[in-house]
């Protein structure tokens, strides 16, 4: 090596211990602590405390998972957390529709819950479309990056292989998803929105049954949508759109659906 | 299970591995740990990418560790040290090199808990100087500080040659 030799710093004698070291540097060191054995007898003991502690805590690292820390577990009871949460608020979505001036739907098909498949659909829907196509801050609970996350939790807890529609080309970019909940259990959200930040959703609903409806509007207070359902899994469009561009998305999305299943 | 939540639940054995060297309890160890999944659960929209999940981890559960200690500070602190163990470990400067863990561990439990995490995420978690200053939230120049003055205590209490400033406090 030419010209003066770069003087060791204390650090480097750490990386050096914990491998760290810029391989370039590793010369230099090897050579500085053959020539300082007191140097170099602190190196070995703090190679030695390393050494140590790696034993002393390896086992606990080896241990199998206590069922506690079973992150499928923990998925599922935050769920059903999440969704005490999410039936408070759509409970209180639904007194909304009930006392307010738009409640005049749901009164006329003589009950709040209808036993009228497409109804039941619907006021799903659009319960979890008020909720969370409202919220600016944190409107979907996995983004447009984690989309493939998202299509496989939620076809694992719907039993039932769906991915998010791309509606890219009718102007509607991809934001999110989640899982929602339902009276008939868990439910997929997908969210989308226009250049003006007009947000529709895509609502995905097993019905445990082998029904299938064709596509027809829908309308919940002052929100509308499209809803049908293919072989027991229900599917709606909902958003603020006209009447047309709604059967015109739906059939979109209903295309998608299809071809993937 | 894919993506993050795979990559998160491969890091859950050196979750506990750190908790369990931290809280030295094994029950308080795994109740942190369960409380940086459910904590990382809940952030999960935040993250933009998968790299990095490890660091990510770590950082949340030294958060909930450092508050879990500013809430312990407002009650009287616990065991006071054991004097057996300096006994004995001043009774072996010839081990220097060549230390039983379980020392090892002891002499690291006197350690302040800065020198500890420090040590802990360099030594045993293999994180990197500038991953373990993320995850501290601390300058990497502090990283190294911290490492260089734990490590040197940790040898001076093998080799017998500590002042015993603990001691005194003990009375």
């Amino acid at each position: 090596m030419s010209g003066p030799a770069r003087p060791i710093a204390e650090e480097e004698l750490h990386a050096y211990v914990d491998n760290q070291l810029d391989p370039e540097r590793l010369p230099a060191i090897q050579r500085y602590l053959q020539e300082q054995p007191e140097v170099a007898q602190r190196v070995a003991a703090y190679s030695a405390q390393r050494e140590a502690l790696r034993t002393a805590f390896a086992a606990v690292a080896a241990e199998p998972i206590p069922p506690r820390l079973d992150l499928e577990g923990l998925i599922q009871q935050r769920l059903v957390r999440r969704r005490g949460v999410s039936w408070a608020l759509a409970a209180s979505v639904l007194l909304a529709f009930i006392l307010g001036g738009a409640g005049g739907w749901l009164l006329h098909s003589g009950m709040v819950l209808s036993t009228d498949n497409i109804a039941l659909l619907t006021q799903e829907a659009v319960a979890n479309h008020v909720v969370y196509a409202a919220d600016r801050r944190r409107p979907t609970e996995l983004g447009a990056e984690q989309r493939d996350d998202l299509a496989r939790w939620v076809s694992n807890r719907l039993n039932h292989r769906v991915a998010p529609p791309d509606l890219a080309a009718d102007g509607y970019r991809y934001m999110g998803g989640r899982l929602a909940a339902t009276p008939d259990g868990p439910a997929g959200q997908f969210m989308y929105d226009d250049a003006q930040g007009v947000r529709l959703t895509v609502f995905v609903l097993p019905m445990g049954t082998a029904d299938s409806a064709p596509i027809q509007p829908v309308n919940v207070a002052q929100m509308d949508g499209c809803a049908w359902i293919d072989k027991g899994v229900g599917y709606v469009v909902v958003g603020k759109l006209p009447a047309a561009e709604l059967k015109r998305i739906a059939e979109q999305v209903r295309r998608q659906f299809a071809s993937f299943t | 299970m894919s993506g993050v939540l795979s990559r998160i639940e491969a890091c859950i054995p050196a979750l506990r591995r750190y908790a369990t060297a931290l809280l030295r309890n094994r029950e308080d160890a795994d109740d942190l740990v369960h409380d940086c999944l459910v904590r990382a659960l809940d952030k999960l929209h935040t993250r933009r990418d998968e790299a990095d999940v490890r660091a990510w981890l770590f950082a949340i559960m030294h958060n909930l560790f450092i508050s879990q200690l500013r809430r312990a500070k407002a009650r009287p602190s616990g065991d006071p040290l054991d004097e057996s163990h300096e006994a004995s470990m001043s009774q072996r400067p010839e081990q220097e090199n060549n230390l039983h863990w379980r020392d090892m561990v002891r002499g690291l439990n006197r350690l302040p808990v800065e020198q500890r995490t420090v040590i802990l995420l360099v030594s045993v978690e293999d994180l990197s100087y500038a991953e373990a200053a993320s995850v501290l939230g601390v300058p990497i120049g502090t990283v190294m500080s911290r490492l260089a003055r734990g490590r040197e205590r940790l040898r001076q209490m093998a080799a017998g040659e500590e002042v015993r400033p603990a001691l005194r406090r003990v009375k």
